[in-house]
């Protein structure tokens, strides 16, 4: 099996866990129109602060607070704080076509929703907001899970500039 | 008033005459610039890497002596680097990317050595642009443990490793890891990444670096329940690899194949889910000595990437916790890496998040120095 292949199986599999059949097909359509419309792939640079270093009041519905919703597996610098937005990239910047996926607890509605973290690309590190949480991070080895890479790794401007958690659905039990 | 300030004025004048009447110092000599020696090695160098989180492109590696708490020098490492230490000490090894144009532009992979005698670059290989870059560990570059063969980590997204020469210089090969990653040496020619079943692959080389064999070892940990850190930490015969629940899975790499020994618990079943190991170094091990030093701290699921709050010490031949130090979070904050020197007066070495490094006596707990700043990020330390 091509090791790409190993990778997105992985993913599917780690998702077919979470969601039931349709969700998950629904999800993969959404996931797939996503590749088609923004780059290929996610990465993180890893860090490892334990909350934003920007300004803004922990609050799970500010999209520029570590303690944000949808950030419960995010590791980097939020795009949100750098002119960009929770789910679009700054000016300038690149998205990752690759990333990783994660599934976050939404208290407005109870609903558990899966969001991709895709990185922002192609500039230097932002440098706000730093924020690192952990919900089902995995390590390396189960890449697809793991938030300590740099997903703009298969970018033309490989360099990391900020994260973004973008919703992919509901994940259904 | 007036005679008062006439006293004065008359006291400054003859106190003017006096001074200009001293002779003077001989002048300062002229000076050579210079560039400083480091001298002999020193086991209580502690190889210090900087993340430089808020400028990612020059991450750095920082020389620190141990002993009389100087800077020695600093390596340049690039962006998002695998870094290391030759078997024999003498060289710091860092695969890593540049970009052309600083933050953009064309990227070039490439693996540097570094003379630890000089701190100067004595040579290059140029890598294809897939290194991986991830956060720092010991297993993304690694060398041979006959120091002929050096394995860079690849990851793009697809894992594989390249094999090369670090005395000609040149890449021998590249060799598919698919479904497990990163380089974990032992021997002359074997190289184990860990799997995303819970197993270790090992691929063994020829003479020539190139793929003779490979192995799949059968499930020796949980990734799904209890998953493994990647940061093996060295013991006299392989490494201890330390999960997130706090489980010991030490493996046996001084044979051919890996050997996997029971796993053994850092906390009892009160403290197991409440206390974890975390941060981005867990732990470290004093190999003469058979000690363990772990960094801990109380959370819970998904709190693995959490620094250390405490220093946790354990026998490695009993598995009883010897000791339990608090940190003091409050002056120097929480713990980021560990690091214990090897020779048979030790020292150990704990990063925080406050960049601040703390020297500390490995018997006692007691720290001996605390060096201010030494960077940005400290997320790893390296000792020969």
């Amino acid at each position: 099996m091509h090791p790409l292949d190993r990778v997105f199986e992985s993913s599917a599999r780690s998702l077919a866990k979470r969601t039931s059949r349709r969700s998950l097909l629904g999800s993969l359509g959404r996931i797939l129109t996503g590749v088609a419309l923004l780059p290929l792939l996610p990465i993180d640079r890893s860090a490892r602060a334990q909350t934003a270093g920007g300004a803004a009041k922990p609050d799970s519905n500010n999209p520029q607070s570590c303690e944000y919703w949808r950030y419960c597996a995010i590791d980097g610098f939020l795009c949100s704080c750098c002119g960009g937005s929770s789910h679009s990239c700054p000016p300038g910047t690149q998205p990752s076509p690759i990333t990783w996926i994660g599934t976050c607890h939404n208290p407005n509605d109870s609903r558990h929703y899966i969001v991709s973290y895709n990185d922002c690309c192609g500039k230097v590190s932002c440098g706000d907001c730093f924020c690192n949480r952990n919900e089902n991070e995995k390590p390396m080895y189960r890449l697809s899970r793991n938030n300590d890479v740099n997903w703009c790794m298969a970018n033309t401007e490989a360099d990391y500039h900020c994260s973004v958690s973008v919703i992919l659905g509901v994940a259904e039990k | 008033m007036r005679p008062f300030l006439s006293r004065v004025t008359i006291l400054a004048l003859l106190g003017s005459t006096m001074l200009s009447a001293a002779p003077l110092p001989p002048p300062l000599p002229a000076e050579h610039l210079t560039v400083e020696k480091l001298g002999q090695l020193s086991p209580h160098w502690v190889y210090v890497f900087d993340e430089a989180l808020l400028n990612e492109i020059d991450m750095r590696v920082l020389v620190f002596d141990g002993d009389t708490y100087r800077r020695l020098g600093q390596i340049g490492t690039g962006f998002m680097p695998g870094v290391n230490l030759s078997p024999d000490g003498r060289t710091t090894v860092v695969a890593t990317t540049y970009f052309a144009r600083g933050g953009h532009g064309a990227r070039t992979d490439v693996v540097e050595f570094n003379d630890n005698t000089t701190l100067a670059k004595t040579g290059e290989i140029v890598l294809p642009p897939k290194h991986a870059q991830t956060f720092p560990m010991l297993f993304d570059v690694a060398y041979s443990s006959d120091a002929k063969f050096l394995y860079a980590a690849y990851l793009t997204p697809a894992a594989s490793f390249g094999v090369l020469d670090p005395v000609k210089k040149t890449v021998l090969g590249e060799i598919d890891t698919a479904g497990c990653a990163l380089v974990i040496p032992f021997g002359p020619n074997h190289v184990a990444s860990l799997c995303e079943s819970g197993r270790l692959l090992t691929v063994t080389l020829d003479a020539h670096g190139h793929e003779a064999s490979r192995a799949t070892s059968e499930p020796f940990f949980d990734p799904d329940h209890d998953p493994i850190f990647v940061q093996g930490i060295r013991t006299v015969d392989g490494y201890a690899f330390l999960s997130f629940l706090g489980e010991v899975h030490e493996v046996d790499f001084s044979g051919g194949k890996p050997a996997f020994r029971p796993p053994w618990s850092l906390v009892s079943a009160a403290e197991k889910g409440t206390w974890r190991p975390g941060s981005v170094q867990v732990g470290a091990i004093q190999r003469t000595f058979g000690k363990l030093y772990v960094s801990m701290h109380q959370g819970g699921a998904g709190s693995h990437k959490d620094y250390g709050t405490e220093i946790w010490v354990f026998d490695l031949k009993t598995h009883q916790r010897t000791a339990r130090w608090a940190f003091d979070t409050h002056d120097w904050g929480a713990i980021t890496a560990l690091q214990v020197t090897q020779d048979r007066s030790p020292l150990l070495f704990a990063a925080t998040e406050r960049a601040d490094l703390v020297v500390l006596d490995p018997q006692s707990g007691k720290a001996k120095h605390v060096e201010k700043q030494v960077g940005q990020s400290p997320w790893l330390l390296m000792s020969p």
